[in-house]
């Protein structure tokens, strides 16, 4: 298909198939918009909007939400609704961080494609949740479908290829997985956080057996800590002794950014008490 | 390119570049002034307006995602002719309407809380309204105008 390009060009796409033509036609110049909330403060960030836009507000496919064995969740589904998503503990990090990610006016728009799409968001709140989380991404482009594991998407996220789309989120739920989510701010409500924690554990007879704890706004980019996880498996959920041991394996891991709401080491000193602090949030009783 | 939505009602087309914040069209194309421009980013309030009945930032919000919704303002709830809404009149009892800048912004998202909850609980008024600030009042005389605006609105506490 044929695409015209016009200077801040907006294109409203009404299937993913069409979305995703757009999109390849454009090549680098394109872009999808999903709620629109980081897009449209490109200019705040110096980041010039000359791009050109693929609405997806009208492709049903990117809309809903199924929960089975795994929650398959759209990539137009708002934080508003993903906060109120019926699902168990497994899904715990993500609710919280989508109920207290922004404020409601941004939550009541604000993606979880665009979330996980936004270039240069450190602080974005639903990344960590769906990395510890295990989050699987199901990209489309004109050539077919595929699906990717979001720490994977995360490392390539800057030289995607052009006409690929984010299509759907899979949270596999499995018996015995809780999780959690904790954001330090330097208000109670909204703001974008200094830290952001998830941590999702698998438990089997009151032990750990699998951990994922992943670190949001510390590095440019979201990142799961692999030490500061494995030293929670093998003990009982909430052992001191291994969430300290988890704190400082996870500040050992980070480089952190320097930034005006916090200094890097000001995010390193703050995290382990913010995994503790997520840890102690995890609720088993339905586990 | 065209976008069609309703406003208050009202179907409308509008000639825009889709990136355009709906606020600017409402303000500056259908003279809605009700919706304010604060902080541009999305963090104050003042431009809440409603969209498919959610409050959103008007600043953030591209015109082109407007495309097809119905859009509502503070214009819209209380005509010349009629009686002020539950809200506006609860907020003007009780002093939650001072210098009045953050206040279209409050009164809808207010509008919203208590369209889908006609008795939420004082927790629920105070976080719906964390994203609308009010440098004037301390917000304690919104809250408890909005706690009076659930007398009116539905059954009786």
């Amino acid at each position: 298909m044929s695409t015209t390009v016009a200077k801040n060009g907006v294109h409203i796409a009404t299937s993913m198939r069409e979305a995703a033509a757009m999109l390849a036609d454009l090549g680098e110049a394109g872009e999808a918009i999903a709620g629109g909330t980081w897009i449209m403060r490109a200019p705040d960030r110096d980041v010039p909007a000359h791009r050109q836009y693929v609405v997806l507000k009208h492709v049903p496919e990117l809309f809903g939400v199924s929960v089975a064995d795994s929650v398959d969740i759209g990539a137009m589904t708002t934080h508003t609704e993903l906060g109120g998503i019926e699902a168990g503990p497994a899904l715990s990090g993500i609710r919280q961080a989508a109920r207290e990610s922004a404020f409601p006016q941004v939550r009541n728009v604000a993606t979880v494609g665009g979330n996980i799409r936004a270039i240069g968001f450190a602080e974005a709140d639903l990344v960590p949740a769906m990395l510890a989380a295990r989050a699987r991404l199901e990209l489309t482009s004109p050539t077919g479908t595929s699906e990717e594991d979001i720490g994977d998407y995360l490392a390539t996220r800057h030289s995607r290829p052009a006409g690929e789309l984010i299509g759907r989120v899979r949270v596999p739920a499995p018996k015995g997985r809780a999780s959690a989510f904790e954001r330090l701010t330097v208000r109670a409500t909204g703001e974008y956080p200094i830290v952001n924690v998830a941590v999702s554990v698998d438990i089997d007879d009151s032990v750990v057996r699998d951990a994922r704890i992943a670190v949001g706004s510390v590095e440019p980019v979201a990142k799961l800590c692999v030490s500061a996880s494995q030293a929670l498996i093998g003990h009982r959920l909430g052992d001191s002794a291994a969430v300290d041991a988890a704190g400082v394996e996870a500040a050992g891991e980070l480089t952190s950014r320097e930034g005006l709401d916090a200094p890097g080491w000001y995010r390193l000193a703050v995290l382990p008490a913010l995994i503790r602090r997520a840890i102690a949030r995890i609720d088993l009783s339905s586990a | 390119m065209s976008y069609s939505f309703s406003v208050n009602g009202q179907e409308v087309d509008i000639e825009s570049p889709g990136l355009r914040p709906l606020l600017s069209v409402l303000r500056d194309d259908l003279g809605l002034l009700g919706a304010k421009l604060g902080c541009g980013e999305g963090r104050c309030g003042a431009c809440t307006v409603l969209v498919d009945d959610a409050p959103v930032a008007a600043c953030l919000y591209p015109v082109a995602n407007a495309d097809g919704s119905d859009v509502r303002t503070v214009e819209g709830l209380a005509r010349h002719d009629s009686e002020l809404t539950a809200v506006q009149d609860a907020l003007l009892t009780h002093g939650g309407v001072q210098c009045g800048a953050c206040i279209p912004g409050v009164v809808m998202t207010l509008t919203a809380l208590l369209d889908q909850d006609a008795r939420p609980e004082d927790s629920e008024v105070r976080s719906a309204l964390a994203g609308n600030i009010c440098r004037c009042t301390g917000y304690q005389k919104i809250v408890d105008a909005a706690m009076a605006a659930t007398e009116t609105n539905g059954d009786p506490r």
